[in-house]
């Protein structure tokens, strides 16, 4: 539903976005990630039609968001990161406004307003002006407006900033809910987000697209050992030699704590079931055995790292296998 | 043009929801007020009943007064931020313009209408030429369809209400009043090109009852002008 193909924008000498390319497909959820001024505010606002790209296409439910500007405009549910309003409106009355812009007549406006305000917790504050209510409430006009006419797509910039952790939930479940029917291309911060709602991720850092995947693909890709931490229950210095024997263990360090030993070694994939397998060939009972699984923020901080490294290795800087 | 009219109405609402659109207006019902007070000789028994005296620096007042009006509507988008979702709405510049334009011109109308009272005292004491109130009122509603598009023009250059008013009202201000004074300099064929420009004097023949086709074409043009630069200005936006 989203084609993006060699975009690039330069603002004056400064390149914004370096000739990316990616897409999205219907029923996905993609989350777009990135340290500050990456540029995915940038590519948002290219995909949205609200600043022209310096070269490169980009198609939204296929219409090029040069050519065809309107139509892309008509079809995209769009949430600023920002989350423009205007204070001296009532809620209904701007989401009123907005629905005539979109080319509603007034009973479809009225079932619209219906279903975005019971969809975003609104009914409170239907009535009240726009800038009176809190940044949460906000939020949830502005993404109101975002879905008042049923988009093909969802295009939102950071939407969970600013709610309090029982709405971030909740909004999380509500777009898990839309990409059943509608494609979602969301930027954030939040890596866990991210983690919990995302089929794809693009990581984006100084405007180029560093990598991409489902969150498994780019975990697995995090380099170096995972820790195993163990506690069986036994002579340390025997546990210890024996598990230092193990395939794949390494830096193993051994504490005793009364009848427990607690263990903490680098592992590679097999020890840890070797290591219980050891535990039960030798009768040593085991309260906890737990391998570290690497997080995205260990993906995302090394992905950063690599690019920064061989960008500051002169030349253009290579993105990082995607 | 359901969006237009979705704009105009939105404008409007934001125009009557903020206070300066009521200082606005009182503060020129006030001057005008004020000008007819101090010019109460020129009603007295025998004398024509005509609305010339008041109206006669109306053109200048204007100039200050209608960029007060208009300054915040496109400049407040801009600060903040809607901008952005007016132009990521299917919605065209050229519409968003227009509805603004619009609004302004439906407020302006309202604060003319309210110096009708004049007219009407004038023919409960006196026996008006309504032709030539009908004269004084097109010539205000041109001069107001001219200057709310320079308003307009100046909002659509700055992000500061301050400055759009500044831009606006300054170089109107400079144009009615330097020409008024400096028309008499020129002769022959030059008096004329300057007489082209000369908005108290184009005023000043509706306030004497004259409805001249040149000088309504003259209003419009320069409205049209600065509605198309004010479009384009706005298209700019999106490439910075």
């Amino acid at each position: 539903m989203i084609e993006v193909r060699n975009l690039s924008k330069y603002f004056g000498s400064r390149c914004a976005v370096d000739n990316i390319s990616f897409s999205v497909e219907p029923s996905t959820i993609v989350g777009f990630l990135g340290p500050n001024g990456a540029g995915k505010t940038t590519t948002i606002r290219i995909l949205t039609g609200y600043i022209p790209p310096t070269a490169g296409t980009a198609k939204v439910a296929g219409h090029d968001v040069v050519k065809e500007s309107l139509a892309v405009r008509a079809v995209v549910g769009y949430l600023p990161e920002s989350v423009p309003l205007y204070p001296e409106m009532r809620v209904y009355e701007y989401l009123n406004f907005r629905g005539k812009l979109r080319g509603m007549d007034r009973s479809q406006r009225e079932a619209a307003i219906a279903r975005v305000t019971e969809r975003c917790w609104l009914a409170d504050a239907l009535r009240r002006p726009i800038g009176q209510l809190s940044k949460g409430y906000r939020q949830r006009v502005g993404l109101a407006d975002a879905l008042l006419h049923n988009p093909q797509v969802l295009i939102l910039d950071e939407p969970t900033v600013g709610l309090d952790p029982t709405q971030v939930r909740e909004t999380r479940g509500l777009l898990r809910e839309l990409a059943a029917d509608h494609p979602i291309l969301f930027s954030s911060h939040t890596l866990s987000e991210v983690e919990a709602i995302c089929q794809r991720i693009l990581i984006i850092h100084e405007g180029r697209i560093i990598a991409a995947g489902t969150v498994d693909e780019l975990k697995a890709r995090v380099d170096g050992q995972r820790r195993v931490h163990a506690e069986l229950k036994g002579p340390s210095r025997e546990i210890g030699a024996a598990v230092q024997k193990l395939p794949g263990a390494e830096q193993v360090k051994v504490t005793s704590d009364g009848d427990w030993t607690h263990l903490e070694l680098a592992a590679g994939s097999q020890t840890c079931q070797a290591l219980a397998e050891l535990a039960a060939s030798r009768g040593w009972a085991v309260r906890r055995l737990h391998q570290e699984t690497p997080s995205l923020e260990d993906f995302f901080v090394q992905a950063i790292i690599d690019a920064r490294v061989s960008a500051g290795s002169g030349g253009r800087p290579a993105p990082l296998r995607s | 043009m359901r969006n237009v009219s979705a704009i105009m109405q939105r404008e409007l609402l934001s125009l009557f929801c903020s206070p300066i659109a009521y200082i606005v207006m009182a503060g020129f019902w006030l001057v005008t007020g004020a000008i007819a007070v101090w010019n109460a000789d020129a009603f007295g028994p025998g004398k024509p009943a005509t609305l010339r005296d008041i109206f006669m620096w109306t053109p200048f007042i204007l100039t200050i007064v209608i960029p007060a009006m208009s300054m915040r509507s496109i400049s407040e988008e801009y600060r903040s931020g809607t901008f952005e979702t007016l132009m990521t709405a299917p919605v065209s510049d050229t519409q968003v313009v227009l509805g603004k334009y619009l609004a302004s011109l439906v407020f302006y109308g309202i604060m003319i209408a309210g110096t009708l009272i004049y007219p009407l005292l004038m023919e409960a004491f006196g026996n008006p030429d309504w032709g030539e109130v009908l004269a004084v009122y097109l010539g205000l509603l041109l001069l107001g369809v001219c200057f709310t598009a320079f308003g307009l023009f100046a909002s659509s250059l700055t992000r500061d209400q301050a400055v759009a008013w500044i831009l606006g009202a300054v170089p109107l201000m400079l144009l009615v009043l330097s020409v008024y004074s400096l028309v008499r300099r020129f002769e022959g064929w030059q008096r004329e090109l300057v007489q082209q420009i000369n908005i108290m004097g184009r005023f000043g023949q509706f306030a004497r009852g004259q409805v001249g086709i040149d000088a309504v074409i003259f209003f419009l043009a320069s409205a049209g002008l600065f509605l198309f630069l004010t479009v384009k200005v706005v298209e700019s936006r999106r490439w910075r």
